[in-house]
Order: C-alpha cells, then structure tokens, then sequence
C-alpha cells in the first residue's frame, strides 16, 4: 500500500529504456517528494512522454527502477496495480470516451475497478466536474464539449480516483490558445491544493508561476534540473540555454 | 401455371431460407466476435492458429464447404442435418468475414483508448468490453448489416443439399412446367425483397452513426 505519511512520491533511479537498438531513456535518476510540482521539458523526442508513461505502466523499460510512495514497481503484481490506480494521468488529445457520457466518463473506473454504487459513483463524479468548472456538461458526450471543456473533463476523470499523483503529457498543445488558459488554471488550482504533478509543458508561464523543479531533458537524459527562479535565468547546460531562447523569442 | 401460382410455390420455401439465414447468424455472431476479439489480442503462435481458422472458413468455396460436410462426414460416422451442415457452413463463412470487420474495428480505435482505460486502472477485460467494443462494433456496423445481406443471398445454394428453399421450389417447379423466365424472375424478385429493406436499414443505420464518427474525427 501506498503509505499517506510517505513524503517521497517518485523516485527514479537507473531508469534505462530502450526501443530496440534505440536508447530512449539514458540512466535517468530523479526524486520528487509528495507535494512537489515538476515541470519536464526539452525538445521533441528528448523523451519526456516515454518518461512520465513508464511511471504509470504504459511503457516498460528494461533498467533501473521506479518507486511511487512505497511501492517498487513490478516487485508485486497486487501493489505495483494499486500504485498505477492512484496515479492519475492526463493526455495531450484528453482521451476521453466517446462513445460514453461526460458523466460516464467519470463514473467507468469508480464503478469497474471500485465496485462503487452508481449514486455514489455520480455524486462524486459530479463533485469533480464542479471543481473543473463544468457541472452542467455532465449529461453531454466528449464531442459536443470544445477541447478545453474535454481536457478538463479528462482532468476531473482522473481524479474521481483520487490520485496521490497526477501526470500531465503536454495537456494544453492540442488546444487553442483562448483554451489553455482555463486549463491551466484548474492545474494551478490543483497544485495549490498540494497534489503532487509531474507535467510535461512548454508553458513557461505555467511553469514559472506553478513549478517548483524545472527538468529539461535532452536526448534521453535529463541534463538540467533546477528551480525555476535559476532554470529561467541562468540555464547552465548549453541545451537548456538554446531550448529557452527559440521558446522565449 | 400462372405467376400467383409461381409465387406461391416460391413462397413454400421462404421459410427455409429465413431458418437457414437464422440459424447462420446462431454460427456466425458468435464466431466473428470471439475469433475478431481473438485475432487482435493474440499475438504469436496463438494468432496463428487464429488465424488459420478463420481462413478457413472465409477462404475455402461455400459450395464445397456444403458437400463435404453433407456427404463425406456421414462417411466419416458422422452425420449432420442438412440444415445443421447449411447454417453452420454459411454461418462461419460469414463469421469469418465479419472476424475481420470486427478485428479492423479495433484496430482502427485510437491507441489512447486503450491506454486511458489503463491509466484509470481498468482491467483489460473491461477495457474491451465497456471502452473498445462498443466502439468498435459501432463504426462496423455498415459492414455487418452488408454481410448479413450476403448471408441471405448465399442461402440459395443450400438447394444442392437437399432443403427446399426458395431456389430449391424455384427449381422444382421449372422442371413440372418448362418455364424458366418467370420462374426465375419471380425467384430474382423474391431475394431482392427479402434484401432490400435490409439494405435501407443498413442506410439508415449508416447515416446515424456518421455524424457521431465525423464528430469524433474533429476533436
Ligand atoms: N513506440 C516507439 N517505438 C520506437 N521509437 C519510439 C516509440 N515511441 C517513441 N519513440 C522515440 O523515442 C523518442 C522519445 O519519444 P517521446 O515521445 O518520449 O519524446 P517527447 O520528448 O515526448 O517528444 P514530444 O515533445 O514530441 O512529445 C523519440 O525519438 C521517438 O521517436
Ligand atoms: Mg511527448
């Protein structure tokens, strides 16, 4: 079990992936503790997707390990489902279900994987969907909503499990500009909250204003890692410095 | 004969056809959803063996199919109805054809499908019945309700094993009375009526799921 008073939330340690004869992921080795918000960037194909999917079982990698709270993973099957299951994630094309009601949406993983009873399973759902600032969309399917109404549908899906961790794959670059705001700010909302994010981002402001570790990885490896006071005004690694000037001009 | 009297005789034989396009689907749904699902979530020398299978039955010549069972497994010791043999040969043809619609529908879902089911911690079994499934027979409907046509019109050669289906009365009654252009042409009519409103619903069917897929395509 993931244990409340664990104030580590992810540690990384060795992580090596590789697809086929190509090295993804480089001896990565990162600790966040529980609370922490950690922004990730880095330039395409640096590995940041690859990254934050091994914390939740979508990919496997082959070296290193991964522990969220207590548990390793892949060291018991019961437990490593169990962390999975509270570890919330959030896509960058939302994923939502379209053939099922917002409402629905939500309710799918407390009724399937909690067993809850359906009054309780909608009352809680919708208790989300108030805090992601959409309450009266609950009867309506994913395509009638736009794209930020969607996000943060698959926002509040996530955390109907209540997630001891949420992750973030570039949430808002599939939106339009005048979206990513409202996105942004259940996330900000979230974070002052004191859940634990790990979110892959080129909103700097957002990362800025929200972050406290910036992680820029490049070719697999993560080569900076800093507050975002220091990230944003004295990157060190050359990398780090050009990715920041194309974003910034 | 006058053609009510052709009509009629046809007629005596449409409940065979309707028996046997019943009982086909008996063989046929559960064929192509167990062996659709089976290919797309097998991999290895247990997809082979799937495989196979289906292609046997989709690929080996109906009409063949129908004598071999019927003729040579009595030889075998065992021996089927004709209609056992009829339902169960055209059923698993078309089973195997709509295997493939099934197994393409899944295909064709978005990966993030699959992978927000297990973010949220659904096991596989619910990701493919609540999440996968559903969607995927939608989208595939259109092809299920062609096939169920096919299934019908395939039911003619069910005739050369002995069940007296509308082409089976259609023969017989060309040969009492030497008139084969209404005979025939009344037996043309009486498949395309049988057919078409299937046809339509397939149309209709089609035109309300549409909307949704281009919705969806939009996101
Ligand atoms: N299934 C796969 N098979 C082979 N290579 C892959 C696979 N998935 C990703 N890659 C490669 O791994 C590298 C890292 O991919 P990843 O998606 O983690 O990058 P990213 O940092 O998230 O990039 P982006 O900013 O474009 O999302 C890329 O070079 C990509 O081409
Ligand atoms: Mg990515």
């Amino acid at each position: 079990m993931i244990r409340t008073d664990s104030t580590l939330a992810v540690q990384i340690t060795s992580l090596n992936k590789w697809y086929g004869a190509f090295h993804v992921l480089k001896e990565v080795n990162l600790t966040i503790p529980s609370g922490s918000r950690v922004v990730i960037c880095g330039p395409s194909g640096s590995g940041k997707s690859t990254l934050i999917r091994c914390l939740n079982g979508l990919e496997a990698y082959q070296q290193g390990t991964v522990t969220l709270g207590t548990v390793r993973l892949g060291d018991n099957a019961r437990e490593t489902a169990l962390a999975r299951r509270q570890t919330g994630m959030v896509f960058q094309n939302f994923n939502l279900f379209p053939h099922l009601t917002v409402l629905s949406n939500c309710t799918l993983a407390l009724r399937r994987v909690l067993g809850m009873p359906r009054a309780e399973a909608e009352s809680l759902a919708r208790h989300f969907l108030e805090k992601v600032r959409i309450p009266e969309q609950a009867d309506k399917y994913p395509a009638q909503l736009s794209g930020g109404q969607q996000q943060r549908v698959a926002i509040a899906r996530a955390l109907c499990m209540n997630p001891r961790l949420m992750l973030f794959d570039e949430p808002t670059s599939a939106l339009d500009p005048e979206m990513v705001k409202e996105v942004l700010d259940v996330m900000t909302g979230l974070a002052q909250e004191g859940m634990t994010m790990i979110c892959v981002t080129h909103e700097m402001g957002f990362a800025r204003e929200v972050a406290d570790q910036i992680v820029f990885m490049d070719q697999g490896s993560i080569v900076e890692q800093a507050s975002p006071m220091t990230f944003f005004s004295t990157p060190t690694h050359p990398r780090a410095q050009s990715f920041l000037h194309t974003l910034l001009h | 004969m006058s053609i009510l009297e052709i009509w009629l005789g046809i007629l005596q034989g449409f409940r065979v056809t309707a028996l046997v396009t019943l009982y086909g689907l008996v063989f046929a749904i559960p064929f192509g959803l167990v062996f659709g699902v089976a290919q797309y979530m097998t991999t290895g020398p247990a997809r082979f063996v799937v495989t196979s299978v289906i292609e046997f039955w989709r690929s080996s010549a109906v009409i063949i199919l129908l004598f071999v069972f019927y003729y040579a497994l009595p030889l075998a010791g065992l021996a089927l109805s004709a209609m056992t043999v009829s339902a169960m040969v055209l059923g698993l043809n078309i089973g195997g054809y709509a295997s493939q619609a099934v197994r393409a529908g899944l295909q064709a879902l978005d990966r993030g499908q699959k992978e927000a089911g297990q973010a949220l911690g659904l096991s596989r079994s619910t990701i493919l019945l609540r999440i996968e499934l559903p969607q995927a027979l939608v989208a595939m409907s259109p092809t299920f309700i062609n096939q169920l046509i096919q299934l019908v019109k395939a039911t003619s050669l069910v005739s050369l094993v002995t069940l007296s289906d509308m082409t089976f009365r259609a023969k017989e009654i060309s040969q009492i009375e030497y008139d084969p252009v209404p005979i025939y042409s009344s037996l043309l009519l009486a498949y395309f009526i049988v057919c078409y409103p299937v046809a339509l619903f397939g149309r209709w069917v089609e035109r309300r799921i549409n909307p949704v897929r281009e919705a969806r395509c939009a996101v």
